[in-house]
């Protein structure tokens, strides 16, 4: 079987390279040469391992077109665990250096402190993490990021984005939307409680801030993927980071709203962000902006004097809605940094995840 | 980005200095930018201060902020755009307030009012895009071509000089230690720098008057160091770890230590310092906490791989830092003027994040073997003993002292300091100063009738103890200090030490030896001049230079 060197540079422009053999995806042969890239779902469904091919021939499985589509596969853009060598070949990586792992993605124990129910079917998960072998309490992680969780009794996993901002006390924070027949969902459902132990694989995932980006910074989450957002509000806002800051949170009626106190809290302690929560099928009596989150964005970003950096987390449609909306206005789509949501597992709970 | 401070510059056949999206250190084109930016200003800043004074108007917050603000702009010190674009508003705004006071006093005073040109006249823009597209103006070596290199190498070595010079002042002024006589001079040499001077003779005097300011700031910090934390004692300090919680200091700011020490006590958490912060240890005021343990790592060019190993937070109170790794990095807090982007600043004195990072991380399993060092051989100390070593420079059991100081970098060129001290004789004492020791600091040289052969004096800043000591020796010999069996073997690296070099001439010592390569911004032509007027030498093997040295003339 023919071996072919495999060259990755990173967004910083750092090089990584490894053996592959024709039999092999990228993901796994890099994981053999212990460079640990990002991945989720290893199957061609998350877009997680999204890259550039700059040169080489190579064969690529089947992928979900959620996570690739014809657009991308006409760029050369592929998925690297779906990406089998027919040659040697050099990648892109769209993100840095510092988010390859050169060691295995630390496995943890965590307990259920606290299940609370914000909505009808979204749910706030709060964990306290157990100590490592090595008596570490907290979860090196950036705002941004995931952990999978598994279901207890099986090998299955879901991720889902810490809503927490770094800290040392171990505590961690997630928001679940329940799905109706998500194993995940039943279980979060029917069967946990405080005490209960979960096994925990993170942190995952290249969505975080842009360490040295100056300037405005525009959040927009679609209902749960207010997580990974909240997460960076909430460091910035301890960080004290002096950007300006507009948050749009996005949701389909009133009844799916939540955390608005958290939001009104946040912003009092971080004047810098102003947020609107955007109700599509509003009524009447609500407060807030009426109608998608997209028009609510295209509006603030028209009297933006200054181009935002944009951060997304959502569905596919979110991302695709709020790209189509700022390239007219002059951000193009590979400036916006994104993690998107793919409803098609099995059981529809949501994959990840993908970032400009 | 044009950037050509430090040693590490890029150097090629067409130009030297960093002039890409990064340069060397790490620091990418729109922090460099915005530091030049904010250079421009507060020198625009002492412009209008420097008026002020003159009608007898002092603002310590302006000096503060001056002298804060050259500090952040050090090699190795602050990385993080963010900061920069919130000082360059605070500098216009500082400015408008220096300029009104000024205005006020001198309206009231019936004086004719003068509008300085340049600098004090700079408005940033607004937003960020724009404010970038002014670095032209700012640009260190914006009028090279118009002026010549010379004249512009001597504009460079004074700004660098005062960068130098602010970074000392400032540490001093956290301990409420300064003198408005420095403050003014500071603002009269940055004041002077806006008049586009072409005068090389005066421009090698305005550069002397540096050195002769750093040496009044270095003996400002020496008193306020000794002062808040007693005279300097001869110290043994562990450098293997003890089992327990950690944090590891870093840096030069004695007052961060004293805080933290303080916020640590009774904490169960042990603090160890590293690099240029071993000499606290020599401090009464700070050897008596207990929790004080010990000294972890060695030179600052080494931290991606020892804070990697330190089981505990970090926290960087001054130059030098360096990008730190993913994998240390959520363990990593700054202080003061450093900042790197992504990782936690604090700036209010409440270390609390980083006890409860101590408290959260593992620390140190177990006791090491022991094993320890000798700091405190500050000049009272040394001069403590004066007698002895004078008897042993008279009986001929010390033929010579080197003085090996200044600050260390990453290059293999910086062997050239271990191999000078592996082969100095070993009737030979050696002070040591400042970080360049750290690549031979654990090895034990011996001692001459009892005095150790290696006697650490201190941080950079303790070129000053240096200076004392040999100018007891001179007296006690009767002759001057270019006379005496004594030989200054410097290693330049950053600003601090520019001051240092400075500060040296200005004393009039001779025959220094400067490596391990030279400021690209010392022409050939400058070069020259020091050598004839200062016998300024170039590194060349240690060997030689040993040669040279030893061959000078024995009191």
């Amino acid at each position: 079987m023919p071996t072919h060197h495999i060259q990755l540079t990173t967004s910083d422009g750092q090089t990584l390279s490894f053996a592959c053999e024709a039999s092999e995806d990228l993901i796994t042969a890099a994981e053999k040469a212990n460079i640990f890239l990002a991945a989720q779902c290893h199957a061609g469904s998350c877009g997680a391992c999204i890259a550039q091919c700059e040169s080489g021939e190579f064969t690529l499985g089947e992928c979900s077109t959620d996570a690739l589509n014809d657009t991308d596969r006409a760029k050369q853009q592929v998925l690297l665990c779906r990406t089998f060598p027919r040659s040697d070949l050099t990648m892109r990586l769209p993100y840095a250096h510092s988010l390859v792992r050169f060691e295995k993605i630390p496995v943890r124990e965590a307990e259920i402190v606290a299940k609370t129910y914000l909505t009808e079917d979204t749910i706030k998960l709060d964990l306290q993490l157990l100590p490592d072998d090595d008596g570490n309490l907290s979860l090196d992680f950036e705002p941004g990021q995931f952990v999978e969780l598994t279901l207890p009794g099986t090998d299955s996993k879901r991720a889902y984005s810490l809503a927490n901002a770094p800290n040392w006390d171990g505590t961690l924070e997630f928001l679940v939307k329940l799905r109706p027949h998500g194993k995940f969902s039943s279980f979060l459902h029917e069967t946990a409680i405080p005490g209960m132990r979960l096994t925990l694989e993170g942190p995952l995932g290249t969505f975080i801030l842009q360490d040295n980006g100056l300037r405005p910074r525009y959040f927009v989450a679609g209902g749960c993927g207010l997580a990974s957002i909240i997460s960076m509000l909430r460091r910035m806002a301890e960080w004290e980071e002096p950007h300006p800051v507009k948050l749009f949170f996005g949701l389909w009626s009133e009844e799916e709203v939540f955390f608005q106190q958290e939001l009104a809290d946040l912003a009092a302690i971080y004047p810098n962000l102003q947020y609107q929560i955007c109700v599509t099928n509003a009524s009447a009596s609500w407060s807030g902006y009426q109608g998608s989150v997209v028009a609510a964005f295209a509006e603030a970003l028209q009297a933006e004097e200054s181009k935002p950096d944009v951060y997304i987390c959502g569905s596919p449609g979110l991302i695709e809605g709020i790209a189509e909306v700022a390239e007219p206005l002059g951000i193009a789509r590979d400036a916006l940094f994104y993690e998107r949501y793919i409803a098609n597992t099995p059981d529809t709970e949501p994959t990840r995840c993908e970032v400009s | 980005m044009f950037c050509y401070q430090c040693e590490q510059t890029m150097r090629t056949d067409t130009l030297d200095g960093c002039a890409t999206d990064k340069g060397v250190c790490g620091k990418d084109a729109n922090t460099s930018d915005l530091q030049d930016i904010l250079i421009y200003q507060i020198k625009g800043i002492a412009q209008y201060a420097q008026l002020a004074r003159s009608v007898g108007v002092i603002d310590k917050a302006v000096d503060d902020f001056i002298q804060y603000g050259f500090f952040t702009t050090l090699t190795n010190v602050n990385f993080t755009a963010t900061r920069f674009v919130n000082m360059v508003q605070e500098a216009a705004h500082i400015r408008d307030s220096i300029k009104a006071q000024y205005v006020a006093a001198a309206t009231a005073q019936g004086k004719p009012l003068v509008e300085p040109a340049g600098p004090a006249q700079f408005q940033p823009a607004t937003d960020m895009d724009g404010i970038l597209k002014q670095e032209s103006v700012a640009v260190v070596n914006k009028d090279h071509e118009l002026v010549g290199e010379d004249v512009n190498g001597l504009r460079v070595l004074i700004t660098y000089g005062m960068k130098g010079v602010c970074a000392y002042s400032h540490h001093a002024r956290t301990l409420s230690y300064h003198e408005d006589d420095i403050d003014a001079e500071i603002e009269r040499i940055l004041a002077y720098l806006t008049t586009n001077p072409t005068d090389i003779e005066d421009l090698l005097a305005q550069a002397l008057s540096a050195g002769h300011l750093n040496l009044k700031v270095m003996d400002l910090l020496d008193r306020a160091n000794n002062g808040t934390f007693g005279d300097q004692e001869i110290t043994q300090v562990r450098v293997t770890p003890v089992e327990g919680k950690a944090i590891l200091v870093s840096g030069h700011d004695l007052h961060d230590l004293a805080q933290i020490l303080e916020q640590t006590k009774d904490q169960g958490i042990n603090v160890y310092t590293h690099g240029e912060m071993l000499p606290a240890h020599a401090y009464p005021g700070l050897k008596k906490y207990a929790h004080l343990v010990g000294n972890f790592g060695g030179a600052w060019q080494d931290q991606q791989r020892e804070f990697a190993e330190f089981p505990g937070p970090i926290i960087l109170t001054s130059n030098c830092i360096i990008e730190p790794a993913k994998i240390y990095r959520q363990r990593i807090f700054t202080t003061g003027p450093v900042g790197w982007p992504g990782v936690r600043h604090i700036d209010n004195g409440n270390y609390a994040p980083l006890i409860q990072a101590a408290k959260a991380l593992p620390g140190f399993k177990q006791d090491e073997e022991a094993k320890t060092i000798t700091t405190g051989f500050g000049h009272k100390t040394v001069l403590g003993v004066a007698d002895k070593v004078v008897d042993a420079v008279k009986s001929g059991a010390i033929k010579h002292f080197f003085v090996i100081g200044g600050c260390d970098g990453a290059k293999p060129g910086r062997n050239y300091y271990t191999e000078l001290a592996d082969k100095t004789p070993d009737n030979t004492i050696m002070l040591t100063l400042g970080c360049a020791k750290y690549r031979f600091n654990q090895h034990d040289y011996g001692n001459i009738g009892g005095i150790p052969r290696l006697l650490d004096m201190g941080q950079c800043n303790d070129a000053h103890s240096a200076i004392k000591v040999a100018a007891a020796l001179a007296n006690a010999f009767e002759c001057g200090v270019n006379e005496l069996p004594l030989s200054l073997m410097i290693s330049w690296f950053e600003q601090k030490a520019t001051a240092v070099l400075l500060s040296l001439l200005a004393a009039g010592v001779k025959g220094i030896h400067l490596g391990p390569s030279l400021p690209p911004y010392l022409t050939p032509n400058l070069l020259a001049v020091l050598s004839e007027r200062f016998d300024l030498r170039v590194n060349h093997s240690p060997e030689e230079d040993l040669q040279t040295a030893l061959g000078r003339a024995v009191a």
